[in-house]
This record gives structure tokens, sequence and C-alpha cells, in this order.
């Protein structure tokens, strides 16, 4: 009987086990291996040790990378937190035609982040609708070059990263606002607060646990971000390379049958290091506040 | 309670351990290069092959064309099976790194020059030269030395096909800027005078050429003979007279005569450009023209054709696909047989029929189909200018230019453009990094 009960969980786990080992820890490691190496496509490599992690430390292009990764996060996360909780009571109540708007406001989460891309740079081009719609209300005199400016370039992707993301946190609000006992807003509405009153004291205390949960999603999702930067800005990373990401970098170098696989795995690896950090970081950051 | 946590712990150590372990004993050789084939393993034509093309299949007739020929193959060998698999462009320099790590590259492997070199280098595929020494003398010069190694004897592929670009312009653009559309520009300095007209005229609406520094840059550099390596792989590209070059494209930039966007754009903006009638010149090989006539026939009905430009005595580009041989192949005889079958002037004379392309082996260009433009059909006309130019035209592109030399040249350039370098700093910058990328100089 006992080695039964043994056997049957694992057997029943092991399509998940199999999965998570060959495409996951599997690679991992792999990659931590990879990154104490020279590892080429084509030429193979050698053990240097952390002869990867020193150039990577005085790489420009690895901090500039790190460096605008940062800013992402910096500016990505915060509106991903808060845009689509406002969002997600926006559509919240029961009314007709209201599932429409949430189908809306999701469907940019199922397009190709690449068919996204292609919608923003025509919109943002210098004769685009956006800078028509400008120039229109004469909120500016010349077109503003959101494709060809390193610092508008960066901007340009946040703006898509959180444009296409705004649908599925929703989605994450939406769940976390349905299980908010309606009894707390009743007894805050006849201790006489207003909206934003109970926003603040009901809504926001009850739904912080998933703003943790979405504050870490998006981080790791911003910590990742290559897509829009290569759609966008271009396979250089706008001009002078100024808008690239740490994904896509260790994209550039370790692609193709000479690239530098070991020198890229190193840097995955300090990346992986960086989102784990991130997120304890969040993590405790939240249960600091949830204390106070 | 403890117990457990400590026995997980030490479970999940011993599993991560194990994996370290294992991992630790993972390869870091690279590719598997075989060995050198014997004349009688190249004599033998008989047994399975299979055979790799670069996203060919998408069109019918070309894969009609494709498995006919295989089968006149069969036919014409008895006792021998060829396997044809149609690899997507994108992603097939992974799929193929993966297959020649493993030893397990398709007998015969459809790839351009820049592709194949690294794996070249390497002593992957079989040295043409040697398995046979009379090949040669039957292609064209500057598509054969396209499988050559710097520094290394011998050739590693039989250049399969070719493209040739000319100069295609819209004359619909070319009369709305006052220019005369059969006064095709012939020279930079012509090409440039009349982009800047059209620009002019065109007041944003349209503009008279897309820079696609993407695409172009390197090869027009070549084109005004700027070195652009030496025989140590140092780059050099960095000459008085690449500096005004690049002088007069960020005057062009600046002064709009290029659309503004076009600084971060690709290859395939530049395209789209032309066909939606907002760029008057787009150079690019006759093949494109099948593509405009699906996409923008009244684009396609006012697009004129003149020869690539190019500075006196220089050569004029052409892009080569080859066909390359692994020494891991098991029938290597029956992989250079069918190499040597599909690319014979008959089979090639077949090719270019199907697709506007160019057959690598001399005799089939001789043929009149290469030089008869008589229908007036402009496609006909770009046809035969292609040919004609096929006599001094060279793989422009070095070898060493890859995606990552590519991306640090044209980040310098870009910023060139906007003014931000001047011209000297951004080449002087490009070059370094470029080196620093191939260990140029090393």
């Amino acid at each position: 009987m006992r080695p039964r009960r043994l056997v049957t969980p694992w057997l029943l786990m092991a399509p998940a086990l199999a999965v998570a080992l060959i495409f996951h820890i599997v690679p991992f490691f792999r990659t931590v291996q990879l990154s104490f190496t020279d590892f080429r496509l084509a030429s193979g490599g050698q053990y240097v040790g952390l002869e990867n992690f020193g150039a990577l430390a005085t790489s420009d292009v690895f901090w500039l990378s790190a460096g605008n990764t940062l800013i992402y996060v910096v500016v990505a996360v915060p509106l991903l937190v808060t845009l689509p909780l406002l969002l997600a009571m926006l559509v919240q109540p029961k009314i007709p035609g209201m599932a429409f708007f949430r189908a809306s406001f999701y469907t940019p989460v199922i397009a190709s982040m690449v068919v996204v891309g292609l919608i923003w740079v025509f919109l943002l081009k210098e004769r685009g609708p956006v800078n028509w719609l400008f120039q229109t209300l004469r909120i500016v005199q010349q077109p503003l070059p959101f494709l060809t400016d390193a610092t508008l370039l960066l901007f340009s992707c946040i703006l898509v990263t959180v444009w296409k993301g705004l649908g599925f946190y929703m989605v994450i609000y939406l769940t976390a606002l349905a299980n908010v006992p309606g009894e707390l807003h009743e007894a805050a509405q006849m201790d006489g607060a207003g909206g934003i009153r109970r926003f603040f004291s009901v809504t926001i205390p009850s739904v912080r646990p998933t703003m943790l949960l979405v504050g870490v999603l998006s981080a790791i999702a911003a910590m990742k971000v290559y897509a829009e930067i290569f759609v966008i800005a271009g396979p250089t990373a706008g001009p002078g390379g100024q808008v690239r990401s740490m994904v896509f970098t260790i994209r550039e170098v370790g692609s193709g049958f000479d690239g530098q696989v070991g020198y890229a795995a190193a840097m995955s690896l300090v990346l992986f290091v960086f989102t784990i950090g991130l997120t304890v970081a969040l993590q405790k950051l939240s249960r600091e506040n949830a204390e106070a | 309670m403890t117990l457990n946590r400590t026995r997980r712990t030490l479970l999940a150590g011993a599993t991560a351990t194990g994996l370290a372990l294992a991992l630790a004993g993972c390869g870091l050789e690279g590719v598997d290069t075989g060995s050198e084939a014997s004349a009688d393993e190249l004599s033998t034509v008989e047994g399975e092959i299979s055979f790799a093309t670069l996203e060919l299949s998408s069109n019918p007739d070309l894969a009609a064309y494709i498995e006919d020929t295989i089968a006149a193959f069969e036919e014409e060998y008895p006792g021998t099976e060829v396997e044809w698999i149609d690899v997507p462009f994108a992603g097939a320099q992974e799929k193929f790194a993966a297959d020649a790590a493993a030893g397990n590259l398709p007998d015969v492997v459809n790839m351009n020059p820049n592709f194949a070199q690294p794996l070249e280098r390497e002593g992957v595929f079989l040295d043409i030269d040697q398995a046979d020494p009379e090949l040669a003398a039957e292609y064209v010069e500057g598509a054969w030395k396209g499988f050559q190694v710097p520094g290394m004897e011998g050739t590693f592929g039989v250049p399969w096909y070719l493209t040739s670009e000319v100069t295609m312009y819209n004359a619909a653009l070319y009369e709305a800027a006052g220019l005369d559309p059969d006064d095709a520009p012939e020279t930079f300095a012509e090409l440039y005078e009349d982009a800047r007209a059209i620009s002019e005229a065109g007041a944003g609406e349209f503009y008279g050429l897309h820079p696609a520094l993407e695409n172009r840059f390197m090869t027009d550099l070549a084109k005004i003979g700027v070195p652009l390596i030496d025989e140590d792989l140092v780059w050099t590209f960095n000459t008085p007279d690449a500096v005004e070059y690049v002088e007069g494209l960020a005057e062009m930039y600046q002064s709009g005569v290029f659309p503004a966007d076009s600084l971060t754009q690709t290859l395939n903006d530049a395209k789209e450009g032309y066909q939606a009638g907002n760029v008057a010149m787009f150079p690019s090989g006759p093949n494109f023209l099948n593509g405009i006539e699906q996409n923008a026939p009244e684009v396609f009905a006012n697009t004129r054709v003149a020869p690539q430009i190019a500075a006196e005595g220089e050569p004029v580009n052409m892009s080569v696909m080859g066909l390359l041989i692994p020494k891991t192949s098991e029938n290597p005889g029956t992989a250079l047989a069918f190499t040597k079958f599909i690319t014979n002037a008959e089979n090639q004379l077949a090719f270019s029929r199907v697709a506007p392309v160019l057959p690598s082996v001399t005799a089939a260009l001789d043929d009149p189909f290469f030089q008869d433009d008589s229908d007036g059909t402009e496609l006909s006309k770009a046809v035969k200018l292609s040919a004609e130019g096929l006599a001094r035209a060279e793989n422009l592109t070095p070898v060493q230019y890859d995606d990552q030399v590519k991306n640090a040249v044209l980040a310098k350039i870009q910023l060139a453009l906007t003014g931000d370098l001047t011209a000297q700093e951004a080449l002087d910058q490009a070059v370094e990094e470029a080196n620093a990328i191939t260990g140029g100089g090393e």
C-alpha cells in the first residue's frame, strides 16, 4: 500500500516536472555554467572564471542597458499598479454594455507585441496621428521626434508596455475588487466617507495584496522588456543604441553562430539576480507598509 | 516537521548539486566538424540526403520547381533520395547552429556567405576546391569567392542564385518634382541631387530617397571605393572619403532630404515607403518588382529601372546564396552530385524563369533570357541590367559584418546623422567598436 501511495503522486506530477526540468531547470543551470565560459556556438569555449562578470562591470553598454531597464521599472511599474486599478473600478459596475469595454481594454493583451508595436510606430511617426493631433491642438509647433530622439523613444516604449499591460492587470484587479466585502463600503458610507475617502480607506487596503502581486509581475515583465524596443526603436535600439534594455543587449551579443553566449549568459545571470532582488524588495516594502 | 523541512532542503540541495554536476559534464565544444570525405566517398552517388533551403516553399511555383528538380535528380541517379526541408529565415541561424553542434546539419544547406562564415571558419564544410577542382571555372568569379574565408585555403560552398540590384524609381514622382523620368541617376551625386529635388517638391508628402542604412550603408561605402576591412581583418572604413560621404548623408538628413523617421527604420520601411508612393527611389534586386506589382499596381505602373550606381572603376554589389555540404554528411558524394545538379546551367535557368534571380553559372548567363528585354517590360529590363552588372559585381558586404557589428556601426552613424557626433568621430567610434566585436587587430 505504502509504495503505491508514494508512486501515484509522482506519476501525476511527472509530465509537469519533466517540462519544468527540460525547459526551465536545466537551461537555468546551463546558463549558470555558461556564464563562467567564453562559449560561442560555432567555436565552443573554455572556463574563464569570473572574467565575464569583470567585463560586464566595466562595460558602458551593460550599464546603459541596466540604467534603461531601471528607468523602465521605475516608470512603468507604478503606472501598471495604479492605472489598471482605476480602470477596473471604472468597468466594475454591472451595467449593460460594460462587458464591451472590459473586452476592449483586454484586446491589446491578446495582440502580439510586434503588431502593437507597429501600430504605435504608425501613430507616433513624425507625420502620424499623434503629432497631427498635438499640432492641431497647438500643444506643439513642430512634430515631436517620438521615434528618433533617445529620451522620447524610451518613453514611447514604456507607453506601449503600459498600454498593452493595462487589460491584463485590470482583470486581476477586477477579481480582487469583487472580493472586497460590500459591507465595508456601506459602513464607510454611513460614517460619511465620500468616494475618494472610501477608495483610500476601504478599496486600497482590501486590494493591497493584489497590488503587490501586480507590482511584482509588472516589475518582472519590465525587467524583461525586449520586443517593444526592437520594434519601436529599431535593431540598433535607437540612435546610438541609447534605448537598449538588458534583454536587448543579451540577445544582441548572444545570438548567431558567432554570438558571445558565455558573456550573454553572465548578463542573464545578473538580470536574474536583479529581478530576484527587486521582487524581495517589493515584498519587504509591502510588508513594512502593512505593518505600519 | 523540522525533520521534514531538513529532508526537503537536503533533497533540493542534492538535486541542484546533481544537476550542476551533470551540466558541468556538459560539453563546451563548438560545432561537430566531421572529417574530410575520401575520394571514394565523393564518387559514390547513392543513398539518402537531406536538402535545406531558406524560405523558398512559400512561393508555390518555386516549391514546384524544387520538387521537380529533386525528382529529376533522383531519376538521373537511381538509388538516391533527397528529402527537402524548407527553413524560415527567422531563426534559421539558431536551428543550423543547434544542428551543427549536434553534427546533424542537413547534407546540403542553403546559406548566404555571412551566415556561413563562422561555420566555414570552424571547418564544418567540405572544401569544394579540393572535392572538385574543375568546378570553380563554371561559376561567376565574384560569387565563388563569397564562400572563401580570409586567411584560409579553399572554398566552402557553391554559389546557387544571385541578385544584383538595380535603381528603381517612380516616374510619377520624378515628374511631380519637375525632373525628367527618362534621365535616371547614374552617379551618387546625381542620385542625391534628384533625391533633394524630389523631397523639396514633396514638402513632407513624399521624399526622394530613404537611406535604408541597414541595407546600404556599408555597401555604398564599398561602391565609392572605401576599403572596409584589411587582410588582417581589421576594419578600416574611417577614411577621408567615408567621412565626406557621412557628412553628405548627415547634411541630407538634417535638411529633410530623407524622412525624419528613417533614422531608426529598417529596409522594410524603405520598401513600404516606395510601395506606398512616399519614396521616389529604391535600389533593389529585380525580384522586388514582383512584390510591387502585387502590393502596389499603381506604383508598379510608374516604376522605371536603371543600372546600379557605383563610383567609376568600383565594383557593384550582388547578394549570393549558396549551397554548402557539411563534412558530417554520410553521403557526401550524393550531396556534391546534387549540389552540382541543382546549380547546373539548365536548372538555374529554369529557376530564373520562376523567380527573378540570376544564375551563378556563367553558361546560364549567356542565355538570351538574360540579354533580351525586347518585350519592353521593366522586369525584363531589370533582369538584363542586373545580369550585365554581374561582370563587375562582388559580394561587397564583408562576411564579418554580422548583425552585432552592423548594429554597433549603424548606431554611431545614426548619431552622425542627428549631429550628435561629427562624421569623423562617428566613423572612428564605429571602427573601434567593430574591431572590438570581431577581434580585429588582436
